[in-house]
């Protein structure tokens, strides 16, 4: 619900599809996470289960809504409010990083 | 014992050949008895190790630059997402090289050249590897001029060992490298059969680890070591150290069979094909990437898993360390060296026993 310092929300707005940068390697280091390295920068982000689990879904036809959606199935007992806000900050320090894009229509 | 589940870096010597014959090149053996595989089975290789996901690749020989077809293998390891470095003895680097550097991403994915200069002037340099001073040297000038990342190997040995303080001179401050590494000739291959000429004696190791020092003081953080004498003065000094204070460092663990970490991130490939432990290990090939799975031989192996295992063998039960007064502060060094040494990779590599440098160099400690 929007308050009065927030504008409304326009429900028929588009919101990005996020897509894994294909240049970045996926590594799977052990059982409670993962690696991604970008060859090009030497630069390497460790990510655990839930970060494995967003970064599988970024195939560039889900947006963040779908994403968390998703995760929320995934992983019962976490408020829906609290899951869509974390999966946003994930989603906009990853695409700020250069490991997730957004699909150009 | 924990470990990645695939390899983070793989070393492959991708060449048997070479234009040098140095004097103590330990894979000299398996140089003349395997052939090189064709490109295509190495960039097979390469869409392997990117589907696995690892990260870098060293390439080594032989000369690596003595394979005509090396940008290929380059832009398949670019191509497979993967970063590089190459050691090479740098005598083959021209402008030619160079230029080839700047296509595509070759470059970017270059994390350095290592180029092994052994002596300030040619007639250091060239006794223990022959007749290649001046090309070694245009080869590493060239790179720098470039603004290449580069880094050198000195390898310490009897023909040196008095002109490492012009080495140093050279090094760092003529050409202008912010550090280099240093190593010394080991007992194997080539270096074995020469080791009357070239390997240093007990007294000659204090030397170096002296002159070291020395360097140290005036260069501080410029020389760096994995092994030879500079490795051995800071691993006996912390041996030192922990005796007398019962202060164990953090870095490394003593008291037990733990001086090799190799086997938790790294595997090696030889010219050949042959996935190996590591290249101090030719002979316990583990299968060959023209037919296994690297990732079936990484996580299941028997021999890596006794590798990995042997952290947990304590230095006291190993076999001729028993009785030493340094069991609780040793960790027994390199497997690769032990196993040619001794035959038995469970047992402490001889040639960085401290009680046996102690009792040769007739010193009472190395501080």
């Amino acid at each position: 619900m929007a308050t009065a310092n927030t504008p409304p929300q326009d429900s028929s707005a588009i919101l990005p599809r996020y897509l894994r940068n294909p240049d970045v390697v996926f590594r799977e280091e052990d059982e409670d996470g993962a690696l991604l390295f970008n060859p090009d920068t030497n630069g390497i982000r460790v990510i655990n289960a839930t970060g494995v689990f967003i970064w599988r879904l970024c195939d560039g036809t889900l947006d963040v809504q779908g994403i968390a959606s998703r995760l929320d199935q995934e992983f019962e007992g976490v408020p829906a409010s609290e899951v869509a806000g974390q999966v946003q900050a994930f989603i906009s320090e990853m695409v700020a990083s250069g490991y997730i894009g957004t699909v150009v229509e | 014992m924990k470990f990645p589940l695939i390899p983070r870096t793989v070393d492959i010597a991708i060449t048997g050949r070479c234009n040098l014959d140095c004097k103590y090149c330990f894979y000299a053996d398996e140089m003349t008895s395997l052939t090189d595989l064709p490109t295509p089975a190495w960039l097979r290789f390469f869409a392997e190790l990117s589907e696995l996901g690892v990260m870098s690749v060293c390439l080594s020989g032989g000369e690596p630059f003595a394979r005509h077809d090396l940008f290929e293998l380059v832009d398949g390891i670019v191509a497979n997402r993967m970063r590089y470095n190459i050691l090479s003895n740098g005598t083959l680097i021209d402008e030619h090289t160079i230029a080839e550097f700047e296509v595509g991403k070759r470059r970017l994915r270059l994390d350095y050249i290592q180029v092994s200069i052994d002596g300030s002037r040619a007639e250091v340099h060239d006794r223990s590897r022959p007749a290649s001073f001046e090309r070694a040297l245009r080869g590493l000038k060239l790179l720098k001029r470039a603004g290449f990342p580069v880094t050198v190997r000195v390898t310490i040995n009897r023909h040196n060992l008095d002109d490492l303080d012009n080495v140093a001179h050279l090094l760092l401050e003529e050409i202008g490298l912010p550090s280099f590494a240093t190593n010394e000739a080991m007992p194997v291959g080539l270096g074995c059969q020469n080791a009357a000429e070239i390997s240093l004696s007990a007294a000659e190791q204090a030397q170096a680890m002296a002159t070291i020092g020395r360097l140290l003081e005036r260069y501080p953080g410029q020389l760096n070591a994995l092994a030879g004498p500079q490795a051995k003065r800071e691993m006996y000094s912390e041996m030192e150290h922990a005796r007398r204070t019962g202060e164990k460092p953090t870095r490394w663990a003593m008291g037990c069979l733990s001086g090799c970490g190799c086997v938790f991130s790294r595997v090696d490939v030889m010219h050949n094909g042959s996935i190996v432990p590591c290249h101090m290990l030719p002979s316990l090939a583990l299968g060959n990437i023209t037919r296994d799975s690297l990732r079936e031989i990484w996580q299941t192996h028997p021999t890596l898993a006794a590798l990995r295992e042997r952290r947990a063998i304590a230095m006291h039960e190993v076999a001729g360390c028993g009785g030493c007064e340094w069991a609780p502060y040793c960790n027994g060094s390199c497997p690769g060296l032990a196993f040619q040494l001794t035959g038995d990779f469970n047992r402490a590599n001889p040639t960085d026993c401290y009680q046996r440098f102690l009792k040769e160099s007739g010193r009472n400690y190395v501080g």
